[in-house]
């Protein structure tokens, strides 16, 4: 079965096509942070250069983040798009799963961080387990400081990953048991969204595309109150 | 360090704005509000203009946000159409901030909970018994971004403070 796997939860966009043979074709842009314009000319330019006709993909698979809000928009609302259209199931991964797969050949605990901006970060714990990885934690927003108590805590070697390991090391310099990927594996991507999703299409764990929600960390959980307008004229909530 | 304005119209709302949007920096936020028909568009509309925005800018409140190129990238949002404080923080606006844009939030008073805590908060009032077009504006630093701007905002929005003057 082929997957297309769109991927846009941080300031890269990306988008690949794989499938039993691995991954067919693939593209990245990290610079512009344009992503609806880039988006939908990536999905195509893939397709086209690895020769895949869309009746013949089988499912949507989509970073579902935690990342950045401005992306994760674009990305899930045109995996959904996509997959209503062509009437494809859809397979959500998250961002911080795809950071960890790379690099799983490691006894390291494996920490992939993305930066969510204004001091904070997303970040989860993970282990190698054959075949993959496997988280040990939950997911976590905190800052680059709550993060590195959690790395003291943990006191063991661990492997940084993530554009959040890159813009905070100076939290993790002092500890002599964290080492980070650098550049290198700043982004999650596509090509490892399509090798995770592809397993779980042959067990068809599938959602539908109503059912497919972003992971949002920051939760807000109340309502608008419109009642406690501070205006001066006719109060009481919107016209 | 507070400050009042008298406007008698929308060119003098637009123009206390072309005084704020001067001091904008990149990652500034403005929260805007008022009633319906308070002029918080309007005061957009002197802000862009006065970063060198030349094509017209209109509410956002249908499509949420709009964005215009100007000397800083400006971002305009109206949150009137939301319902739930999680919609506000899916607006994704700190990291809108965090990549050097300048954000004006209309009725952003009321999503203050779910905003940077880092802004200059401008409520616009229509008057009561005066001509249609006048205008009660307080301004007030949230934060420390603004406070240490305020001396010279207040210097320079002189020719509208009101009797009541600096509170």
């Amino acid at each position: 079965m082929l997957i297309l796997g769109i991927e846009t939860a941080t300031q890269q966009v990306g988008a690949a096509i794989g499938g039993h043979e691995g991954v067919l074709g693939s593209f990245h842009a990290a610079k512009g942070r344009r992503h609806a314009e880039t988006l939908a000319p990536a999905i195509d330019f893939v397709r086209r250069h690895a020769r895949v006709d869309l009746d013949e993909l089988g499912a949507i698979a989509v970073d579902i983040g935690p990342g950045l809000f401005t992306g994760l928009r674009v990305g899930v609302a045109t995996a959904k798009a996509m997959a209503q259209a062509l009437r494809l199931p859809m397979i959500g991964v998250s961002s911080l799963d795809l950071l960890a797969f790379p690099v799983r050949h490691t006894n390291r605990l494996i920490v992939p961080v993305i930066d969510a901006r204004r001091g904070e970060v997303f970040y989860a714990l993970y282990r190698h387990v054959p075949g993959g990885v496997q988280r040990v934690s939950d997911y976590r927003v905190g800052t680059a400081d709550d993060l590195a108590s959690d790395l003291e805590a943990a006191g063991e070697d661990c492997l940084l990953v993530g554009d959040g390991a890159v813009r905070y090391r100076d939290a993790f310099e002092s500890n002599g048991r964290a080492e980070h990927g650098g550049t290198a594996h700043a982004y999650p991507s596509a090509e490892a969204l399509v090798q995770l999703a592809h397993p779980r299409a042959l067990r068809e764990d599938f959602v539908q595309p109503w059912e497919l929600a972003p992971l949002y960390l920051r939760k807000a959980d109340a309502e608008i109150n419109w009642e406690q307008r501070v205006g001066t004229g006719a109060g009481g909530g919107r016209g | 360090m507070n400050v009042q304005l008298v406007s008698r119209s929308a060119k003098d709302t637009q123009a206390i704005a072309a005084e704020v949007a001067r001091l904008a920096a990149a990652g500034d936020l403005v929260v805007l509000g008022g009633d319906l028909g308070a002029g918080k568009t309007t005061f957009t509309q002197g802000f862009g203009a006065a970063l060198g925005v030349d094509e017209p800018i209109t509410s956002p409140t249908f499509v949420l946000m709009r964005t215009y190129e100007g000397a800083l990238p400006i971002v305009h949002m109206d949150v009137y159409r939301l319902e739930h404080l999680q919609e506000a923080v899916d607006l994704g606006l700190a990291e809108i901030l965090d990549d050097g844009a300048v954000a004006l939030v209309e009725w952003g008073d009321l999503v203050a909970a779910v905003l940077p805590a880092d802004f200059l908060e401008i409520m616009i009032e229509q008057v009561d018994g005066e001509s249609d077009d006048e205008r009660r504006l307080r301004i007030r630093p949230v934060g420390t971004r603004w406070h240490a701007r305020m001396r010279v905002l207040a210097d320079a929005l002189a020719p509208w403070t009101s009797d009541e003057g600096q509170v």
